[in-house]
């Protein structure tokens, strides 16, 4: 006997399972999975300038850095603004969905691909952004590949103020209507990457990056 | 599973671990961070009490048809892409992914933390099939390097360990210079890391959720390494328990209204991966092919028996880290996996109720435990059931059982009990000898270890009572 | 209101004082205070150590004895929880027992519960004077919501000054048969508690269960501390100064 076969059968011993149950059992799952049902949520002012509000403060609180500008056309000056004032090189990784941007206006050499270990820099956009925690939901895909928010030390974020929504149900929410189904990764991001292994205190930087840039596109 | 059964020496572990004054440090303070920070972040879901009542409950919904919602998981998963395995036990894990690893040519497998393969002691199963197995999880590659030590909380892994400790540790295995600070230490763990991940053939996860909607894993990570781990290598293996199934997207974000908050106080973890399927088409990241060992270890013994509860578990270590007696005592004197509570009810049910007698019985029955668990399993009566099960298979040691018998005896005849007490009072009282108490008391060795036996008045309740009622 | 006190094997033997003070404080609220004379032991040591025959046993003579009062009152949550809770689950395969348990329960209440929810005690006979401390006993706290109750009881005596400790809502390690199988751990577990009530300063560390009181002054005075006065919420609330 198959060890599935093994361990299903001992499940299914253990709870009586016979043709009648089965059915009903299948009946109940079916109704489980349409009907989508929300668990208790807290409370999130959905109006759009408070979910603005929301999503800047748990991102501030969570040792991200924010800045606003109206337009996406408008960010590789913010983009370069930042970087300077970190004394980063103005160079980095960006999302092909980014590269119709006017980066090299701006000063910026910024390379429309995945991420490479020597990457300093990466910036992306996000699917959407969750207020309730100060979250960044995003879809990997070929034109916003995994690597940019994760090997380089300092990700930056592009996030336009109408994809702020409450909660991660509205994101997943989002993903069906408008993708059909989940892409292979998504990732929800709050923050830099933090480790807490040694003696219990919170170190910024474990693996991914050190820090985390949110630009809000508050007209977009 | 550890054929040493390091449970059977819980009470010396413990001993030990009293004495241990590094251990006792840092129990001391990563009490408060744990406790006082989850206090805190639960007060910002509004209805905390409603949500863990929500998390019991499609919990509960997919242990009740556990077949149905595993076969559906399958059927998922399998349409995009993914190969679904199934373990019996720790040695079956471990053939599974040495024939992955042969399959796909694997010299070096990073790994993010999976208790699961603790239970299956998988790394040294890589290590002689010729892979190189490399722990990614800061805590976790700590214990590597240091012998591949056990660690001694699920999340916290190295929480027994001191700053000084990992210094040396570091200095010792990377030949760096020894570093003082932890941020300095992170950053070298970072860099030694980071070349592994890069040439790694294959990442190895845990699996915190398996979501039957869409054929998804969900890892909860805060380092970054749970990501690189899946996202760069060329094959994924996901190993992960048969009760880590649940429904919905939507259950999974009830559920992290509950993880991170009980866990570590946060009110979400740094990194939630949802990930579906292989590397699409045109995609520059992602892994080839992904693989999940579904496992059973004793889990599916526990479907339908009164012990059903415990497969609610969502392993958040909440319970651990209010237990007055983990806190005292840390993990590694719970001798497997998992300590703490949780510990004390999955070590005897899944290693054996007769390897870990001890465990059930260390325990005050506080109910801290049940009070903090997000998804409402009644620790301290399964620990009291398991009680009741070394009892009912003679598991005890003889002279406890008679004297329960004896004492219940006479407790039920109330003349005996009567004059056995009168007797013992004054006995006590004698040995008090005019002190309020007795520093040493023969029948309760045990007690007088730490602390003395408060004198009784010299009479009982019942006789002086008894006296007054005369007229 | 007829009241039937179950007066705890812990009282019994180790401190009848509490037992009469129990006594006093029913009658203040105009009780009838009814002693079941051949009452011994509620079996909760038993049952927590998984022997469900001696627990069925003593659960039912308990039964027998105090089945029929209006209510029944004990100056400890865990003897009240066990009886109200437990007994149902001990004789659950016994239908005919099941039911008289789960009547019985519904009578059974803690005392500062019962004195402050029920008998609507309006004034203390004591006049206690000092400070104090209060540990809150897990099962009391945590299966039946003692909290409030044995506080609103302290404020009615003025010169009680109540101070409260850190950590007050954490287990003192007794646990029952726990203290005597894993002695160096409770002790550890003790210590703590003691730590914590003397850092208030307090002259006396007061509770509702006389098994914790017992781990904490056993704990105190091994310490060589002779002076911190460890009492039961029963005779605090009784003592002439």
């Amino acid at each position: 006997m198959s060890t599935r076969a093994d361990i299903l059968g001992r499940v299914r011993a253990k709870l009586n399972r016979n043709p009648d149950n089965a059915a009903t059992g299948r009946a109940a799952i079916e109704a489980t999975l349409a009907a989508r049902q929300q668990g208790p949520r807290p409370a999130v002012d959905t109006q759009k300038s408070a979910l603005a509000g929301r999503l800047i403060e748990k991102s501030l609180a969570y040792s991200s850095t924010v800045d606003q500008v109206a337009t996406a056309a408008e960010a590789p000056a913010a983009v370069a603004r930042y970087l300077a004032g970190l004394n980063l090189p103005l160079k980095a990784v960006v999302w092909p969905a980014l590269a119709r941007l006017d980066w090299s206006g701006s000063g910026l050499v910024a390379e429309a691909r995945g991420a490479q270990d020597a990457d300093l820099v990466g910036i992306t956009g996000c699917f959407c952004a969750i207020a309730e925690t100060g979250t960044l939901m995003l879809c990997g895909s070929p034109e916003s590949p995994a690597t940019v928010s994760l090997l380089p030390e300092t990700h930056i974020a592009l996030v336009p103020a109408s994809r702020i929504v409450a909660g991660m149900e509205e994101g997943f929410a989002l993903v069906r209507a408008e993708l059909g189904q989940l892409p292979r990764a998504v990732n929800f991001i709050s923050g830099p990457s933090r480790t807490g292994d040694i003696e219990q205190t919170i170190v910024l930087g474990a693996h991914g990056p050190y820090r985390v840039h949110l630009i809000l596109l508050t007209a977009e | 599973m550890s054929t040493d059964f390091r449970a059977r020496r819980f009470k010396a572990n413990s001993e030990a671990a009293l004495a241990n004054p590094v251990l006792q440090a840092n129990m001391k303070m990563a009490k408060g961070k744990f406790v006082d920070k989850r206090a805190i972040s639960i007060k910002e879901i509004d209805d905390f009490e409603g949500t863990r009542e929500a998390a019991k409950a499609l919990r509960n919904q997919v242990i009740e048809n556990l077949d149905l919602w595993l076969e559906m998981f399958e059927e998922t998963a399998t349409a995009r892409g993914a190969t679904v395995l199934w373990a019996k036990d720790g040695a079956e894990i471990c053939r599974h992914v040495a024939d992955i690893g042969r399959k796909h040519s694997v010299k070096k497998a990073v790994k993010s933390k999976s208790m699961l393969s603790e239970e299956a002691g998988l790394n040294l199963a890589l290590a002689a099939a010729g892979i190189q197995p490399v722990e990614t999880d800061l805590g976790e590659y700590i214990l590597q390097i240091n012998d591949n030590e056990a660690p001694s909380h699920i999340i916290a892994p190295v929480i027994h360990k001191s700053l000084d400790e990992v210094a040396d540790l570091f200095e010792k295995t990377h030949h760096t210079p020894r570093k003082t600070e932890i941020p300095a230490l992170t950053r070298e763990a970072r860099e030694v890391l980071r070349s592994h991940f890069l040439s790694a053939d294959m990442g190895i996860s845990g699996g915190n959720f398996l979501v039957a909607e869409t054929g998804s894993v969900a890892l909860v990570t805060n380092e970054g390494n749970g990501r690189m781990v899946t996202t760069l290598p060329r094959v994924h293996v996901v190993i992960t328990g048969i009760e880590k199934v649940i429904p919905t997207l939507e259950d999974l974000s009830t559920l992290m209204r509950l993880l991170p908050r009980s866990a570590t106080g946060q009110s979400i973890s740094n990194y939630v991966s949802v990930l579906t399927g292989t590397k699409a088409a045109g995609e520059l990241d992602g892994p080839e092919h992904l693989y999940f060992i579904l496992v059973d270890n004793g889990r599916a013994d526990v479907v339908g028996s009164e012990f059903q509860d415990m497969l609610r578990c969502i392993r958040c270590g909440a319970c651990m880290n209010h237990c007055p007696v983990y806190q005292t005592i840390g993990g590694h004197a719970y001798g497997w996996v998992y300590p703490g509570p949780m510990g004390s009810v999955l070590t005897p049910l899944y290693t054996g109720i007769e390897n870990a007698i001890d465990l059930p019985h260390a325990a005050t029955l506080c109910n801290q435990c049940g009070v903090v668990c997000p998804v409402k399993i009644p620790l301290p009566e399964l620990l009291r059931k398991l009680r009741e099960k070394q009892v009912e298979k003679h598991l005890r040691p003889w002279f406890e059982r008679i004297a329960f018998r004896v004492w219940a005896w006479m407790a039920s005849c109330p003349t005996l009990y009567g004059i056995g007490t009168w007797f013992a009072v004054r006995y006590l009282k004698w040995l008090a000898g005019g002190k309020q108490s007795i520093p040493v008391l023969g029948a309760a060795p045990e007690w007088t270890k730490g602390r003395n036996f408060p004198a009784p008045e010299g009479k009982t309740f019942r006789e002086l009572y008894a006296r007054r009622q005369k007229p | 209101m007829r009241v039937a006190l179950f007066v705890t094997c812990l009282v019994d033997l180790m401190r009848p004082r509490i037992g009469f003070a129990a006594i006093e404080l029913l009658e203040a609220a105009g009780c009838e205070v009814i002693v079941p004379p051949a009452q011994t032991c509620c079996g909760q040591p038993a049952w927590n150590s998984g022997d469900k025959v001696s627990a069925a046993r003593l659960a039912k003579k308990v039964i027998a004895e105090f089945e029929g009062f209006e209510y029944v009152v004990a100056p400890s949550g865990s003897c009240a929880d066990h009886i109200r809770t437990e007994y149902p689950a001990i004789l659950a395969d016994e239908p005919a027992w099941h039911a008289r348990a789960v009547a019985l329960g519904s009578h059974v209440y803690e005392l500062t519960d019962f004195l402050v929810n029920v008998a609507k005690l309006a004034k203390v006979p004591g006049n206690f004077a000092g400070s104090i401390t209060y540990h809150d006993s897990c099962t009391g706290l945590r299966s039946l919501g003692i909290k409030a109750q044995p506080r609103a009881l302290l404020a009615k005596l003025p010169g009680v000054e109540l101070k409260e400790m850190n950590g007050a809502e954490e287990c003192c390690g007794f646990g029952g048969t726990f203290s005597v199988k894993f002695g160096e751990v409770s002790a550890a577990i003790a210590e703590r508690k003691c730590n914590n009530a003397c850092a208030t300063g307090a002259a006396a560390i007061v509770g509702g269960d006389l098994g914790c009181l017992l781990n904490i002054e056993g704990k105190l005075r091994r310490q060589g501390d002779e002076q911190t006065r460890v009492l039961h919420i029963a005779e605090v609330l009784t003592e002439k100064q």
